[in-house]
């Protein structure tokens, strides 16, 4: 081992000039809001001046007001300066390059246009936080409203809203859950790079689905979308401006996630660090790869949908009316084209996540890491055979209920196989029950029940019973939030000392979690209770022999919302006050573990050179590693010569 | 994991390639060749997930046209006696007309004339020719993309019905609407291609970002050239 005297100074430290960054100094969050505001008004007072009369909220004024908003917002926060720079042959210099990265901004780049990897990711995790409060907030609304069957809480047309609202800022939220946070911030050091592959299109990406979130956030005032998050036509072309509204955000939505797909796929294939190869890449990497590749295919016939809405709405085209030439089978058909796939992008990105937590809290190599693989492929493959056993009641199609049936049944074996993989890779090992683990099992409980109430909804004659029913929510939350979510959260704790530097408070930690686990089972258990009941959904007032089922998803609804809380709690009190986390606290073998906490701007002072798989738990260690994990209340030190950070000019 | 390091010692700029680092934070061990391999690939999967648009496009119109839901694709069976309905509520009494194919002929020809032009501008960037041949060269290009979005306005004052005249004339204005999108990304890099060969940003071997459009460019006319076959043929 040689070290030199003197570390190399670090980048960030650059001093720059005082032109450097160009436009980028004077943009940030509140110049973006100047710029939507504004030119949304110009938008508005225009459109309704030559297009629409006296009507200020008709869908030709709201889609324009819309599009206003988004390009004022992303030309205020500085997202199009490079692209119109180089169109205009004036390229931003290194400077100006490394001002963008963030040099010398401190956490004012946070709010701005920031290209470096850790800070986009960073952006990303406080945005999911928030729309998850939004989306959180919405379905403690909709339980109050539940808890007595006819409740004066909210109005039909309010809670029909409401349902539709919840369900899209919870789908738009579990998309980028894991995407946004952990394969912006941790992916491109897992794999030994120094930024992802295009940063520009990384800030873009962000501030991007920002701008869509007004929008959707508008509906409420523009008379609520009350189609349900599926927004089925034709209800959802008679149905108020708002319709408009979030139409829009679902473009720009897909806009982001196919930019941030591609730039995910280009980075994992093009800039792993020397030595790895695609055999020796951590799991997570590779289940960020299949489902940034599923978005990258799944996402446009979302947005033909919602184009083809819009057009629907604004100019009298007949995609989706019966009466004019449509069809809404079209309707349905394009949007589970899109929907069934999209159960997988939120999915398989945190079942990766939780694999890494799994390797190294069971102190074992991956169990079946190729097989894994195969199993993410295999589901992302399948995923896109599937879409139509949402029709099964729709009467499209019934000769093809059969092999879409067949087709939905395959998918649970490669599913069970991944499964089994997680069981595999706890099977005797030497557990080391930290939080990131308790959620680990915790999806694995929830996990089994969605997975195998899936496979009942897969078949034609149980799909026929329980359709439209609050089984099938009960399914899909036990799915989403039981499984990707809890998924999410193991990673959130796992990787939390990367991020803030800091380590999380364990007890708050594990408080949170038995409130979650237990409320899970309660609120879920009640919906399946009231499915099983033969309860519709998307009803805001229901039959009293439904009463107790909906008052035991009420209060674990409530119960689940506080859990939720105390973790949320204890996020913002590790964060703020939580003691110094070491480079690897976890003692794991991945690369982003190698570096030092908080993690250099360029990540790898010196590049890595890989030399075997990131799991080799099982392998013999250097003569002075300690065994006993430190007690996690203790100050953590790092003892280990592997987990010491790598520093400049040093050859391990 | 075991790493291993190799020390590349001070982040370094590619001194033949000043201003131009799209590897904006590390700025460092990359060459052009590797950046235009990331980009090479960027492009491809972006013509991936605009292929799934165009075989979704496909399907709106074919499913559409096979559904002919109350007779109104193109309204065939709409008369006086049976009239249908068009989007405000009229009564429709007879066929739609078809669009004038020529006009659509002409704009995907326009197209695949813009891509062999964009091709020849990669062709003379790589032969390192002056920067006038290059600059020339796309410029030509910029002005047949400009003469093809021209066209297509033209087209949408001269079209025999509206959007409110049922599916047919909804998926023809769908795909005119998806052609004029590409069309106008495509005049976007074909300007910044004119303008920075003038500027010299393409001597010396800098071709890679025009190999780049050129791919795009060639992308754009197979698209535009399945549209215009659709809406000629199968209407």
């Amino acid at each position: 081992m040689t070290t030199t005297d003197a570390p190399p100074m670090l980048l960030e430290d650059t001093p720059l000039g005082k032109g450097a960054g160009g436009l980028y100094r004077r943009q940030n969050a509140l110049t973006g809001l100047v710029g939507g505001v504004f030119l949304g008004f110009i938008g508005w007072v225009v459109s309704h001046r030559l297009l629409q009369g006296s009507n200020w909220g008709s869908d030709m004024v709201v889609t324009v007001t819309m599009v206003g908003w988004v390009l004022g917002f992303n030309i205020g926060m500085g997202t199009f300066n490079a692209p119109i720079r180089w169109m205009l042959g004036h390229d931003q210099s290194y400077e100006d390059e490394l001002y963008a990265a963030g040099v010398t901004q401190g956490k004012s780049r946070y709010w701005k246009f920031c290209t470096d990897h850790k800070v986009v990711g960073t952006q990303y995790l406080i945005l999911v936080m928030v729309l998850f409060g939004v989306g959180g907030t919405l379905a403690m609304m909709m339980r109050t409203q539940l808890i007595t069957p006819h409740s004066s809480f909210l109005s039909a047309n309010s809670y029909n809203a409401i349902v539709s609202i919840h369900g899209m800022v919870m789908i738009i939220a579990t998309i980028i859950m894991v995407t946004g946070p952990f394969t912006n911030f941790i992916m491109p050091i897992m794999i030994g790079a120094k930024d992802m592959a295009f940063p520009r299109l990384n800030a873009m990406s962000f501030w991007v689905v920002v701008s869509a979130v007004p929008p959707l956030l508008a509906t409420f005032f523009l008379g609520g979308v009350d189609a349900g998050w599926t927004t089925y036509a034709p209800l959802s072309v008679q149905a108020p401006a708002a319709m408009d509204a979030f139409s829009m955000t679902m473009i720009v939505f897909v806009i982001s996630v196919t930019i941030s797909g591609i730039n995910t796929i280009v980075t994992i294939l093009t800039m792993r660090a020397k030595g790895m190869t695609l055999g020796r890449m951590p799991i997570f990497t590779w289940a960020s790869m299949v489902g940034a590749a599923l978005s990258v295919y799944a996402m446009p016939a979302l947005l033909i949908t919602f184009t083809a809405m819009i057009t629907d709405r604004v100019t009298g085209t007949s995609f989706f009316v019966a009466a004019q030439g449509g069809t809404g089978w079209l309707w349905e058909n394009a949007f589970w084209i899109f929907g069934h796939p999209e159960v997988y992008i939120i999915l398989i990105p945190p079942v990766g996540a939780m694999l890494e937590v799994a390797s190294t809290f069971a102190r074992k190599p991956l169990f079946g890491y190729k097989v894994t693989i195969a199993a993410f492929t295999a589901v992302a493959g399948l995923s896109v055979m599937v879409w139509a056993h949402h029709m099964f009641t729709t009467g499209w199609a019934p000769d093809l209920a059969g092999p879409f049936m067949v087709t939905t049944e395959l998918i649970s074996i490669p599913t069970g196989i991944i499964f089994l993989c997680i069981i595999g890779t706890i099977w005797r090992g030497s557990i080391w029950t930290r939080l990131p683990m308790f959620f680990v099992y915790l999806f694995l409980w929830d996990f089994i029940i969605g997975g195998v109430t899936g496979i009942y909804l897969s078949d034609v004659p149980a799909d026929n019973f329980f359709h439209g029913d609050m089984f099938v929510t009960a399914h899909f939350h036990y799915t989403l939030l039981g499984g990707a979510m809890i998924a999410a959260v193991a990673g959130l704790c796992y990787w939390f000392p990367k991020i803030s530097g800091k380590m999380l408070n364990e007890r708050i930690g594990k408080t949170a979690f038995w409130i979650i686990a237990i409320a899970i089972q309660i609120t879920y258990f009640g919906q399946f209770w009231e499915g099983f009941q033969g309860m519709p959904r998307r009803v805001a007032f229901y039959d009293p022999i439904f009463l107790h089922a909906n008052q035991m998803t009420t209060v674990g609804a409530y119960f689940l919302m506080l859990g939720f809380l105390v973790l949320l709690y204890c996020l913002i009190d590790g964060w703020r006050h939580g003691k110094p986390a070491p480079a690897n606290p976890w003692h794991a073998k991945s690369l982003e573990w190698k570096v030092p906490t908080p993690v250099p701007l360029v990540n790898f002072l010196v590049d890595p050179v890989v030399t075997t798989d990131p799991y080799g738990y099982g392998e013999p260690e250097p003569d002075n590693l300690s065994t006993d994990f430190p007690d996690p209340d203790r100050e953590l030190v790092p003892t280990l010569s592997s987990d010491r950070p790598v520093t400049g000019g040093e050859v391990l | 994991m075991t790493v291993t390091t190799t020390d590349h010692g001070e982040p370094q700029k590619d001194p033949q390639d000043d201003g131009r680092s799209i590897e904006a934070v590390a700025g460092h061990h990359e060459s052009r060749e590797q950046r235009h391999f990331k980009e090479r690939i960027a492009v491809w999967l972006f013509i991936g997930g605009d292929l799934v648009f165009l075989l979704m496009e496909l399907f709106y119109w074919f499913y559409l046209r096979a559904l002919n839901t109350n007779g109104m694709w193109r309204g065939a069976e709409c008369s006086k006696a049976n009239p249908c309905t068009d989007g405000l509520g009229n009564a429709i009494t007879g066929e739609i007309t078809k669009a004038n194919p020529a006009y659509t002929l002409t704009i995907a020809g326009l197209t695949v004339l813009a891509a062999f032009l964009i091709w020849r501008v990669e062709i003379v960037a790589r032969a390192q020719a002056k920067r006038g041949v290059i600059s020339g060269s796309a410029a030509l290009a910029l002005l047949v993309l400009l003469g093809a979005v021209v066209v297509q306005c033209i087209q949408f004052g001269k079209l025999p019905f509206t959007t409110i005249d049922g599916s047919y004339a909804s998926s023809f204005l769908y795909f005119m609407g998806s052609t004029l999108g590409h069309l106008l990304l495509l005049t976007f890099l074909t300007f910044a291609l004119w303008n920075r060969g003038r500027l010299g940003k393409y001597d010396g071997g800098h071709w890679y970002q025009v190999r780049l459009s050129r791919i795009f460019a060639v992308w754009i006319a197979i698209s535009t050239c399945v549209l215009a076959l659709v809406m000629v043929v199968f209407a």
